[in-house]
C-alpha cells in the first residue's frame, strides 16, 4: 500500500521549516506563533522601545529634579544673592561628597565611560543603585551651579535602566551586553532633544561598529524615549536657534581659525582634566569630602565676581550668546572661566557630564572668535548664533573627539543644513588639531586612570588595515602556460628556486608544484599539455584591494594564490603566498 | 577583551539560558502595566513642575511691568531676566525687557532681543517700531523707514489706527529731522488722507508741512482745522505764516491779525504781521492802487535801496564782502535823478526798470550784507512775489 501523502508536510520538508511554520494562510498554532513573535531578536527589539519609554520618563525626572534643585538652592530671580552664590553649592558639594563616598561609589564621573565598562567588562551589568545615586547626586549638583551637565548623567541613567531590564526579562549573554549602549541612546537622547545624535555618538563612542543587530535597537529605544520627553518638556531644541546663513564661501576662512582656536581649547581643557584629576585622586582620602565643596565655593566665587553664566549646564548663557547678547571680549572670558570651572567640578568627583560645558565652552567661544573677526573685517555675514553652532560642535570634535555625531549634533540642533560647510571644516582642523597635540582622547585617558583598559574606539577607527595589495609580490617567472607540453613547462620551473607555481588556464587559475611537473614528465606524459594534466582543475583568486584577513582563508589551502584585477581576473596582479601573509603581519606589528 | 569579574554581584547567573517563552508576554505586560504608572506619575509632576514655573514667570513679569511703568528701568530688566528664565520664549516678556534695555540705552543687547521677536513676528507693530528707533538712533536711515513703514502697516494691540497715525507722524519727524523732505512731505500726504476732521491732528499736519516747507498742504490742514475751532491761535498763527510764505499777503495779514488778536504776546506773529502789511505797503505792483500811489512806492522802494547800497559800501565785517555793489551803486547813482514823480508818469516803463534795480540790490545786499531791515526784508518779499508772478 502505498504511503499517504501530506502535501504540506512535504512543502515544510523542502523548504527545511518545520511543518506547521510553512502552513499557508492562518493556520499556525499559538505556541508556534509566539514563539515567532517572541524570538529573541524581535523581543529584544520590542523592549528597546520599552526601554526608550522608561528612559525617557527618567531623564523627564531628572531635568525636573535639576530645575527643582536650582530654584530651592540658588532662588527663584536671574540674578541670585551672594549668600546663596556662595553657600549654596559650597553646602550641596559637602553633601554630595558624603552620597557618592558613602552611599552611590559608583556614581562618580560623568557615566560615559561606566556604559562603555558595562559593555566590555561587566556583561551589560550596570546596578539600577548607580542610576538612582547618578540621579540624586547629578540633579544636586547641576541644580546647585557645579559646572557640569545633565546629558552624561542620562546616559548612564537610560543604560542602567536597560540593563535593569535586560536583567528581569532574563536575556542572553549577548543580549546583555548590547542593552547598556541601548539605554545609553535612549538616555542621551531624550537628554538632548537630538535621537540623530545620540545614535551616532553611541555608535560612534561607546559600541565603535556599526551592526545591523544593534542599530535597530538604538533608533528604537532613542526614537521613543526622545517621544515621550517630548510630550513633557517640549518639542523646542535645547536653544533657540538663530538665523544661520553662509554666503560668501570665502567665510570658510573665519570658520576655519573658529576650528584653530576650538583645537588649541579642547587640548587645554582636555589636559587640564587628565592633569589635575589623578593629583586629587591621590590626595588623601579625607579630602575628598571637601573637593565638591571647594569646586562649588569656587564657581560660586566665579559667580560672584560677574560671572553667574558659568553655573550649572549654562543653556541660558548659550542661548543669550547665540542671540549677540555679549560682547565678544566677554564671551572669551565666559569660555576661559567655565574650563576652570568644569575642571575642578569633575575633578572633585561631582558627579555631572561634560556634555553641556563642552557646548558651553565651544559657544562662547565660538561667538567670540566670530565677534572678534567681525571686528577686524566688519564685512563677514556670520551672525554670532553661526559662530557660536559652529563653536559647539567644534569642541564636540577636539574634546569629546566625536567628530561624526558632532558635526550630526549641530545639523540636528540648528535645523539647518546650510551649516554644514562651515561646521565640517571647523570641526575638522578642531580634531585634527586635538588629535595631534593629546593623541589620546579624553575619555579613554580617564579609563585608564581609573585601572581598566577598555577599547579606544579613536584607536579602533584610525587603526591601519592590511590589504592583499601589502603582502603580495611580483609573478615574474611563476606563471606556465596551460597549453604548453609538460616537458616545455619543466624546462621553465628547473631553474627556478620557487617550488609552486601558477597555471593561466583559459577560464581562470590553477597552481602546479615543481615536483608534479617532474613526476608527470617521469610518467611519460611530458608530451601532453600541462592542462589537460593538472590534478586541481582551478584555484581560487584574490583581489589586491581585499583586507589580508581574507587571504587567511585560502593560503593554508592553497600554497600559491593569484592576485588579480578586478577588471579582468586574467591579468595577473601578484601572487601570494602563507608565508607572505604571516610576514607582513609580523612587520606590522612591529612597527 | 571581554571579562568576567568574578567577585561582580551579577544576580542572574543564568544569563545564557534561553527566555522562557511563557514568562515573556507576562513580563511585558508586567513592564507596560508599570510604564503605565510611571507615565501617570510624571505627568502628575509635570503638572506641578509647568505650574510651578509658570507661576513664577508671570510673578516675576508682573513686578517688572510695575517697574517698567515707574521708569524703574534697572529693576524691570533684573525681572524680565528672570521671568525667561521660566519661559525663554515668552514674547512678551522678551519684549518687555527689550523695553527696559531700551530705558537703560542698551540698545545693542535691546536689538538682539527685538529682531529676534521680529523673526518670531515680523508683523509686530511694536518691535518694528522699536526697531526703528533703534536703526535711527544707529543712523541707518534705510533700516529705519523699513522698519517704520513695517510698523505702519503692522498690527497693534488696542487702538490700531490711532497707533499707525502716531507711527507715522513719528516716521515724519524722522525724516523731516535728517532733511529727508520729499519723503516726509509724501508720508504727510498720506497721514493727512487717513486723518479725519480732528482739529488738534490737523494742526500738527500744518505744522509738518511747514517744517516740510510744503505751504499749500499746511495752509488747507490749518484752515481745516480753522473751520472747527475758528479762533485758535496756533491754527491761525500757522496759517498766517504758510499764507505769508506762499505770498498771499492780504490772506496771511488776515490770520496774522486774528492770531495776534486772540494771543497779542505772540511776538512771531506780530513780527510777521508787520512784515506783511509792510509789504501790502510798499509794493507798488498790487492790484487796484492808483498811480500816484504806485509812484510813491517806487521811489519809497528806491530810497531804501540807496540806504542799503550806502551801508553796505562798508562791510560790516570781514566775512561781508562788498563785491558786486558798485556797479549797482553806479546803476543805482546813474538812475536816480530819473526817478521822480514826474519822470514816472512821463516815462511808465521806469517804474518797471527802477523796481528790477531795487530787486537786484536786495537780492544780493541780502547775500552780502548781513540782516537786512524790515523794509529791505519787505523789498525782498515782493522781488519774489513779483517774480513768481
Amino acid at each position: 500500500m502505498a504511503p499517504e501523502v501530506n502535501p504540506q508536510a512535504g512543502l515544510a520538508e523542502s523548504l527545511n521549516l518545520p511543518a506547521a511554520e510553512a502552513r499557508p494562510g492562518n493556520g499556525r498554532s499559538p505556541k508556534a506563533l509566539l514563539k515567532s513573535v517572541f524570538r529573541e531578536d524581535r523581543f529584544f527589539l520590542i523592549l528597546s522601545v520599552f526601554i526608550g519609554v522608561f528612559s525617557g520618563l527618567a531623564v523627564v525626572c531628572f531635568r525636573f529634579a535639576i530645575g527643582w534643585g536650582r530654584l530651592y538652592l540658588l532662588g527663584t530671580g536671574a540674578v541670585l544673592s551672594p549668600t546663596r552664590l556662595l553657600l549654596a553649592p559650597t553646602l550641596t558639594g559637602l553633601v554630595i561628597a558624603v552620597l557618592v563616598i558613602h552611599v552611590f561609589p559608583l556614581a562618580r564621573g560623568s557615566g560615559v565611560n561606566q556604559t562603555k565598562a558595562a559593555l566590555y567588562i561587566y556583561n551589560g551589568y550596570i546596578p539600577f543603585r548607580t542610576a538612582i545615586g547618578k540621579f540624586i547626586t547629578a540633579a544636586l549638583a547641576i541644580g546647585s551651579g557645579q559646572s557640569l551637565g545633565p546629558e552624561d548623567p542620562s546616559l548612564q541613567i537610560g543604560a542602567s535602566i536597560a540593563s535593569m531590564m535586560g536583567r528581569r526579562m532574563r536575556l542572553s549573554r549577548d543580549r546583555m551586553r548590547l542593552i547598556a549602549p541601548v539605554g545609553a541612546a535612549a538616555g542621551l537622547a531624550a537628554a538632548f532633544n537630538a535621537p540623530i545624535s545620540a545614535v551616532l555618538f553611541v555608535i560612534e563612542e561607546v559600541i565603535g561598529r556599526w551592526s545591523a543587530g544593534i542599530l535597530g535597537s538604538v533608533v528604537l529605544s532613542a526614537v521613543s524615549s526622545v517621544v515621550v520627553m517630548r510630550l513633557f518638556l517640549g518639542s523646542e531644541s535645547l536653544f533657540r536657534i538663530p538665523a544661520v546663513q553662509l554666503e560668501r564661501p570665502s567665510e570658510l576662512i573665519a570658520y576655519a581659525i573658529l576650528g584653530i582656536v576650538g583645537g588649541v581649547a579642547s587640548v587645554v581643557f582636555s589636559l587640564g582634566i587628565t592633569t589635575f584629576r589623578p593629583k586629587f585622586k591621590a590626595l588623601p582620602r579625607w579630602t575628598q569630602y571637601f573637593q565638591p565643596a571647594l569646586a562649588g565655593l569656587l564657581i560660586g566665587i566665579i559667580a560672584w565676581l560677574g560671572a553667574p553664566q558659568v553655573m550649572g549646564a549654562g543653556y541660558e548663557a548659550m542661548d543669550e550668546a547665540m542671540h549677540g547678547r555679549f560682547t565678544w571680549q566677554f564671551l572669551a572670558i565666559l569660555a576661559a572661566l567655565k574650563i576652570v570651572a568644569t575642571l575642578f567640578s569633575f575633578v572633585s568627583g561631582t558627579p555631572g557630564g561634560m556634555f553641556a560645558p563642552t557646548l558651553f565652552i565651544g559657544a562662547m567661544l565660538g561667538a567670540a572668535v566670530g565677534g572678534a573677526e567681525h571686528v577686524v573685517l566688519p564685512h563677514l555675514t556670520g551672525s554670532p548664533g553661526t559662530y557660536a553652532l559652529v563653536g559647539m560642535g567644534v569642541l564636540f570634535a577636539g574634546f569629546l573627539r566625536a567628530p561624526m555625531t558632532s558635526v550630526f549634533m549641530v545639523l540636528e540642533v540648528s535645523g539647518n543644513y546650510s551649516i554644514i560647510l562651515p561646521v565640517i571644516v571647523a570641526n575638522t582642523i578642531a580634531y585634527v588639531i586635538s588629535r595631534g597635540l593629546q593623541p589620546i582622547a579624553i575619555f579613554d585617558v580617564l579609563t585608564r586612570q581609573d585601572g581598566l583598559e577598555l577599547p579606544s574606539m579613536e584607536e579602533q577607527r584610525e587603526e591601519g588595515v592590511l590589504h592583499v595589495e601589502d603582502a603580495m609580490r611580483t609573478a615574474d617567472g611563476l606563471v606556465l602556460d596551460a597549453q604548453e607540453t609538460v616537458e616545455q613547462n619543466l624546462v621553465k620551473v628547473e631553474p627556478a628556486k620557487e617550488e609552486e607555481f601558477l597555471v593561466r588556464l583559459p577560464s581562470g587559475w590553477s597552481s602546479v608544484s615543481k615536483q608534479q611537473v617532474r613526476a608527470l614528465v617521469d610518467a611519460g606524459k611530458g608530451g601532453a599539455s600541462l592542462g589537460s594534466q593538472l590534478a586541481i582543475r582551478e584555484i581560487p583568486f584574490l583581489h589586491p584591494d581585499l583586507a589580508l584577513e581574507t587571504a587567511l582563508r585560502y593560503v593554508d589551502r592553497w600554497p600559491l594564490v593569484p592576485v588579480v584585477s578586478r577588471a579582468d581576473v586574467r591579468h595577473l596582479e601578484g601572487v601570494i603566498s602563507q608565508r607572505d601573509v604571516l610576514e607582513r603581519y609580523r612587520e606590522f606589528g612591529e612597527s | 577583551m571581554v571579562e568576567l569579574h568574578e567577585d561582580m554581584p551579577i544576580t542572574d547567573r543564568r544569563l545564557g539560558l534561553r527566555l522562557s517563552i511563557k514568562q515573556q508576554p507576562v513580563m511585558l505586560a508586567l513592564v507596560a502595566a508599570l510604564g503605565v504608572l510611571f507615565f501617570l506619575a510624571v505627568a502628575g509632576l509635570s503638572r506641578a513642575y509647568h505650574a510651578q514655573r509658570e507661576a513664577l514667570g508671570e510673578r516675576w513679569f508682573s513686578r517688572g511691568v510695575a517697574d517698567l511703568n515707574g521708569k524703574r528701568y534697572d529693576s524691570a530688566m533684573t525681572e524680565f531676566r528672570s521671568a525667561l528664565l521660566y519661559s525663554p520664549d515668552n514674547f512678551d516678556y522678551q519684549l518687555n525687557l527689550a523695553e527696559a534695555l531700551i530705558g537703560l540705552k542698551r540698545t545693542g543687547e535691546a536689538y538682539s532681543y527685538l529682531v529676534n521677536l521680529w523673526e518670531e513676528q515680523p508683523e509686530n507693530g511694536v518691535v518694528n517700531l522699536e526697531l526703528a528707533r533703534i536703526a535711527a538712533q544707529r543712523k541707518q536711515t534705510e533700516q529705519a523707514q523699513r522698519y517704520y513703514h513695517n510698523a505702519i502697516y503692522a498690527v497693534w494691540p488696542g487702538n490700531q489706527e490711532e497707533k499707525r497715525r502716531e507711527t507715522r507722524l513719528e516716521l515724519i519727524e524722522y525724516l523731516l529731522s535728517i532733511n529727508l523732505r520729499a519723503q516726509a512731505q509724501a508720508e504727510l500726504i498720506a497721514l493727512q488722507e487717513n486723518l479725519g476732521d480732528d482739529p488738534a491732528q490737523q494742526r500738527r499736519v500744518g505744522e509738518l508741512f511747514l517744517q516740510a516747507q510744503d505751504y499749500e498742504h499746511a495752509l488747507a490742514a490749518y484752515r481745516l482745522s480753522l473751520k472747527i475751532e475758528r479762533h485758535n491761535e496756533a491754527a491761525l498763527a500757522g496759517a498766517g505764516r504758510a499764507a505769508l510764505e506762499l505770498g498771499q499777503y492780504s490772506l496771511a495779514e488776515r490770520y496774522l491779525q486774528a492770531a495776534v488778536a486772540e494771543n497779542p504776546n505772540d511776538a512771531q506773529s506780530a513780527e510777521r504781521l508787520k512784515t506783511t502789511q509792510l509789504v501790502l505797503r510798499m509794493d507798488p505792483f498790487r492790484h487796484g492802487i492808483s498811480v500816484a500811489e504806485r509812484d510813491r512806492a517806487v521811489m519809497e522802494a528806491f530810497a531804501i535801496a540807496g540806504q542799503r547800497l550806502s551801508s553796505c559800501a562798508t562791510p560790516k565785517g570781514p566775512n561781508v564782502p562788498a563785491t558786486g555793489q558798485p556797479n549797482l551803486a553806479d546803476s543805482w547813482a546813474k538812475m536816480k535823478p530819473t526817478v521822480s514823480r514826474q519822470e514816472l508818469r512821463r516815462n511808465p516803463d521806469l517804474a518797471e526798470r527802477a523796481m528790477d534795480l531795487v530787486f537786484e540790490v536786495e537780492r544780493q545786499t541780502s547775500a552780502n550784507c548781513g540782516t537786512p531791515s524790515e523794509a529791505d526784508q519787505a523789498l525782498l518779499l515782493i522781488s519774489q512775489s513779483h517774480e513768481g508772478n
